[in-house]
């Protein structure tokens, strides 16, 4: 018990600086998060409408996902250096997968009866996509939205090794300093703040399905 | 009778790789005229359908719609001007039964006004409750959802309507009550509709000509009664034995009433050297034209009155929506020989005989 209450203190006196580094991380993931939405959807768009694309396309983002992250970020240091740019283009790749495969599923499971319909009463391309295609895929993409940045919380405490700070930053330092206080205030702050998020964002695609009248 | 030609295929091919699903296919449609296409699965209807509004381009031929080459037109522009009511309906399920409905006005951008009100229009020209417009598709039954499907092809009030077995994938009883709804609606808005089936007797009653299709090939094309005599083998085989009564059933009585026989209003002087045109017996009919009974030429003495009781009062009128098929049911179970038919405000029309029905049969061949 003795060391929740040295985490109880740390968290207490520290206040200011644990929550402006919390606020770092979730900055970080933020963007990160935001860039792969701005490239993930239009690529996954793009892919759904060639199979040959696709197949190169999924293929390639899933390795990005598959390499260990400690590996990818001591490559980034090779060409970009230390700092927040390489750890951001790491979370960017690994957020990629999801949102790109989920944004081609999305939108291939669209029915096509759906989409004849819709063709039928003279909707043009982009029409088709904005008022038919987007809106019917919009839960799957949003669940891949959000596996993206719930997976990029988790990834962002090794934004440390980079130089990036982040919340890796007070587990790394309790642990290099012994302060078990540090360590412990740092490992509960990061739980809550992950679960919350996912909390957060699992209720939002909950409404976003309600919107798009999709689940009862 | 010319009418203009809303639709018209010139010798229209679709060919796919190496397989021809249309093979040289010409027809045109009138201008309010419902054309059914039907055969087999795989013949080519669906395939023909949608080739009109350019949901599958055509390989050779030429396809013109209100005599324009559909070629020639924007596809997008071409779609909005005609309906379309799927089988699968395809309604979109984030929208509203209000924002399905408007799909096509939303599209062309009209004032949210006008759309409001076609929609409270049209929800309840197909005979939906206007507080289903807040709901969505989800919440609706299979035959609610294909009115709606069948609202929204008309919202943009098009002149021709798409069809493809609108009604395949409801169960038969709702299947029967759109049917009749159809008809009961296209009485009033008189559009040109092509209507794809598989089942024989929704063409009977849908179609004012039916399109036989087999191979990618139109194989016969006529009018119900037309089909039934047709000597083609493969027609015969198709609609089957029993096609004859099912197209009388489809037919109203109107379509053989015999209005020359004499009337009389119950009181009055009816003069027998004019107007009995060689019938032996005369009409009698109330004060309102509703059909009393009839009386025989002997029983009308010299001054044109009848004399004492001899109006033979019986049973009350038939219906003019009345089937052929019921007639002729009517009087042989009946023992009658002929039956009055009135309209709905029981005004007398006329009567349909056993002739009458008879004179049909060799008589629609030609026309």
């Amino acid at each position: 018990m003795e060391v929740f209450i040295q985490a109880w203190n740390y968290f207490l006196n520290r206040r200011e600086f644990l929550f402006e580094t919390l606020g770092d991380h979730f900055m970080l993931v933020v963007w990160a998060t935001l860039i792969v939405i701005i490239i993930g959807v239009p690529v996954g768009i793009l892919i759904s409408r060639t199979d040959r694309l696709k197949e190169i396309v999924i293929g390639t983002v899933g390795v990005f996902y598959t390499i260990p992250i400690l590996a990818l970020l001591g490559f980034l240091i090779t060409i970009m250096g230390v700092g927040t740019r390489p750890a951001l283009l790491a979370l960017v790749l690994y957020g990629l997968l999801p949102v790109v495969r989920n944004t081609c599923v999305g939108i291939l499971q669209v029915p096509e009866m759906t989409k004849e319909a819709a063709l039928g009463m003279g909707v043009n391309n982009l029409q088709m996509l904005f008022k038919v295609e987007l809106p019917l895929s919009f839960p799957v993409i949003f669940a891949g939205i959000r596996t993206a940045m719930v997976m990029n919380f988790s990834l962002a405490t090794y934004a440390v090794f980079i130089g990036a700070g982040g919340m890796g930053r007070v587990i790394m330092q309790g642990i290099r300093t012994y302060n078990t206080g540090m360590l412990l205030a740092g490992i509960i702050l990061v739980v809550v703040a992950t679960v919350s998020l996912d909390r957060l964002v699992g209720y939002l695609d909950n409404r976003v399905q309600r919107k798009f009248s999709l689940v009862e | 009778m010319t009418r203009e030609i809303s639709v018209e295929l010139r010798n229209v091919d679709k060919v796919y790789d190496t397989a021809k699903v249309v093979d040289g296919v010409s027809f045109s449609i009138k201008k309010g005229e419902v054309l059914v296409l039907i055969g087999p699965s795989g013949c080519g209807k669906t395939t023909t359908l949608k080739m009109i509004n350019q949901i599958i381009p055509h390989t050779a031929g030429n396809i013109l719609v209100n005599g324009e080459d559909v070629t020639k037109l924007d596809p997008v522009e071409l779609r909005r001007s005609i309906g379309y009511v799927i089988q699968y309906i395809g309604l979109l399920p984030h929208l509203t039964i209000e924002e399905n409905i408007n799909f096509v006005l939303q599209l062309t951008k009209r004032p949210k006004k006008e759309q409001q009100e076609r929609a409270l229009e049209l929800i309840e020209t197909v005979g939906l409750p206007a507080d289903y417009l807040k709901r969505f598709p989800r919440a609706l039954s299979g035959g609610q959802q294909q009115r709606v499907g069948v609202a929204r092809a008309l919202a943009a009030d098009p002149a021709i309507l798409l069809m493809d077995e609108p009604f395949g994938a409801v169960d038969p009883l709702t299947r029967e009550q759109l049917q009749n709804e159809l008809m009961r609606l296209q009485e009033t808005i008189k559009k040109t509709i092509v209507f794809v089936t598989h089942d024989m007797q929704e063409a009977f009653k849908i179609g004012d000509r039916i399109g036989i299709m087999k191979e990618g090939k139109l194989v016969a094309m006529g009018s119900s009664m037309e089909l039934v005599n047709s000597d083609d083998e493969f027609v015969r085989d198709f609609i089957g034995r029993g096609a004859l009564f099912d197209v009388l059933d489809t037919i109203s009585v109107t379509r053989v009433l015999r209005k020359d026989i004499p009337t009389i209003r119950e009181g009055e002087h009816f003069d027998k050297e004019s107007k009995m045109n060689g019938w032996d017996n005369i009409l009698v009919l109330d004060e309102r034209d509703a059909f009393l009974g009839y009386v025989s030429i002997e029983n009308i003495d010299a001054s044109g009155k009848i004399s004492g009781d001899a109006v033979q009062r019986v049973a009350d009128a038939f219906p003019a929506e009345l089937s052929i098929k019921k007639a002729i049911e009517e009087m042989l179970y009946g023992g009658r020989t002929w039956l009055p038919v009135a309209g709905d405000d029981r005004v007398f029309k006329g009567i349909v005989t056993f002739d009458s029905c008879a004179g049909l049969l060799s008589k629609e061949g030609g026309s």
